[in-house]
């Protein structure tokens, strides 16, 4: 398995400007129902501090974690959440009943529906172009399809301060590899168990 | 960084609706097979339990699959091979469970349905029990074995119910051993309340006076054990995790959960059959209350339960759960910098 790769993002908190390009950029690539303000990704827009002292504004970008130990993957009774070798969790969403017992195990918030009526009013948002075909419970799949073609995520493609990164941890070469390796980037609430695959570098502790 | 806490209203009252109705039929079966086999012979009990049995599992798995996004795709789990693509998935088991207790169970109580005319002549299930007479007479020479089928997907249904919470890592409240525990204690409450309503209302019988006692005091043990694990569950939030916390903040700042749940739905009933059991009462009026009140209780644990359960994010929560409840963070939570 040493050459298969196990692809992980890293999030620079420093250098996101907030400009919700990549929202833009995931919603138009994987056809979201945006008209219901739900997303793949989505850029928190947070104010740091404490009221009465210094106060500054953070954006706090989030997606699916693709975790190692996916619990939105084992609660899945059809199996439509799977995971594949290079450790991407994707969603066979011809298989999915939806049921949503994957929305309530996530920790993350990453589940969006995309139920019959989205993908109706999908036909006049994305017109002809619309691929989706079955309503599911939705999730980033770290754009597999480009990554498979050996081009970065959607999100990763358009961020205007290198905020996003996207590697692969196998590679000892790979700067993302490096970056984990280094311990300056941290998943969120690793304490779960889920070994999530999205690392942040903060300086939110600088904040005061 | 500061976290938010939510609830969520992805799982609402139709999912505790569910748990309430999977818990109550599947022990439902368990209590009126076992009686059946090893106390009692007991025609009429079997009858209720089983076909309501029935009824409840069919509406409580009929709201779960109208809240499906793709209804197509539940064929997947209603086929046993979900067992060994996805044994990790307790809603494949459950769906399993569900099948089967069902499956089981009507056939345990055919050969009785067949010597019943309310059954045997009634339109279309009059016509259907006669086509199935060869299996209600199978059912009788293996009814014993049939019995322990029907009891085993029973127990499963009921085990599943709290299994199904417990297997959501984020929520303090439900990913513990206790739910699964006091979701079985619960559900077989409930189905000694409903028999004895069966009892007292329906079948109407001097010579049950034993049964309905034996019904009474297996009751009043079961809600006492209920109040010991709510009082686990009482300390384990207050003094555990921040998100169980606020958990024990929206539980027991609430009437319906302090009054409606733990005095009409556990406490009231104990003490009204507690002294049913020690004294007993003059007329079945006060145990016939005291059951509707453990009915109601069995629901109101499971709405609870959905309602309170809060999940911790570094974020506020946004898609799946957009229409959550943000629960504020106190002050000695907020983003300190």
């Amino acid at each position: 398995m040493a050459n298969t790769p196990h692809y992980a993002m890293v999030i620079d908190l420093n250098t996101c400007v907030g400009c919700n390009a990549c929202m833009a950029a995931c919603a138009m690539e994987n056809q979201t129902p945006v008209w219901k303000n739900q997303w793949r990704t989505y850029v928190h827009d947070m104010e740091i501090g404490k009221e009465g002292g210094e106060v500054r504004r953070r954006f706090l970008p989030r997606l699916c974690n693709h975790c190692d130990n996916p619990p939105c993957m084992s609660v899945c009774p059809t199996g439509a959440t799977h995971k594949l070798d290079n450790g991407i969790v994707l969603v066979d969403d011809s298989l999915c009943m939806g049921c949503r017992a994957c929305a309530m195990a996530c920790p993350y918030d990453a589940r969006l529906d995309m139920t019959n009526d989205d993908l109706e009013q999908g036909k006049g948002f994305y017109g002809e172009l619309l691929h989706r075909e079955h309503p599911s419970v939705d999730k980033c799949s770290f754009c597999a399809h480009r990554v498979m073609k050996g081009l970065k995520p959607a999100c990763v493609e358009t961020c205007v301060g290198f905020s996003r990164q996207f590697g692969d941890l196998n590679d000892p070469n790979d700067p993302v590899a490096k970056i984990v390796e280094s311990g300056v980037a941290k998943p969120l609430m690793a304490h779960l168990g889920t070994r999530p695959n999205v690392y942040y570098i903060s300086d939110l502790e600088r904040a005061t | 960084m500061g976290m938010y806490y939510s609830t969520q209203e992805v799982w609402t009252w139709w999912i505790a609706i569910y748990l309430f109705l999977g818990g109550l039929g599947g022990a439902t079966v368990v209590t009126t097979c076992m009686t059946n086999m090893y106390v009692k012979e007991h025609k009429p009990l079997v009858l209720w339990g089983i076909v309501s049995s029935f009824v409840m599992l069919s509406l409580g798995s009929f709201l779960l699959f109208l809240h499906l996004l793709n209804k197509f795709n539940v064929i997947h789990v209603l086929n046993p091979m979900v067992l060994i693509n996805k044994p990790d998935a307790w809603i494949s088991w459950g769906t399993q469970f569900i099948v089967w207790m069902m499956v089981w169970s009507i056939i345990y109580a055919l050969p009785y349905m067949l010597e019943t005319p309310f059954f045997t002549k009634m339109p279309v299930i009059g016509t259907v029990l006669k086509l199935f007479a060869w299996l209600g007479n199978l059912s009788k020479k293996f009814h014993k074995l049939i019995g322990w089928l029907a009891v085993i997907n029973s127990v499963g249904t009921v085990f599943y119910t709290g299994l199904l919470l417990q297997s959501f890592p984020a929520v303090a409240l439900w990913h513990n051993p206790g739910v699964p525990l006091l979701f079985i204690v619960s559900a077989f409450s409930t189905s000694m309340a409903f028999l004895l309503l069966v009892l007292y209302l329906i079948v109407k019988r001097e010579e049950d006076h034993a049964l309905r006692v034996l019904y009474e005091r297996t009751d009043v043990i079961l809600i006492g054990v209920e109040l010991l694990i709510i009082f686990v569950f009482f300390h384990y939030t207050t003094y555990g995790l921040e998100s169980a916390r606020y958990t024990a903040q929206i539980l027991w700042n609430d009437m319906g959960w302090i009054i409606g749940f733990v005095g009409f739905g556990l406490i009231v009933p104990f003490l009204i059959e507690l002294r049913g059991v020690t004294k007993g009462w003059g007329n079945p009026t006060p145990i016939v209350l005291a059951a509707i009140m453990v009915l109601s209780g069995g629901y109101l644990l499971r709405h609870y339960f959905m309602y309170a359960g809060v999940y911790e994010r570094p974020y506020p929560a946004v898609n799946s759960n957009a229409h959550h409840a943000q629960l504020q963070p106190k002050t000695t939570l907020e983003p300190q910098g």
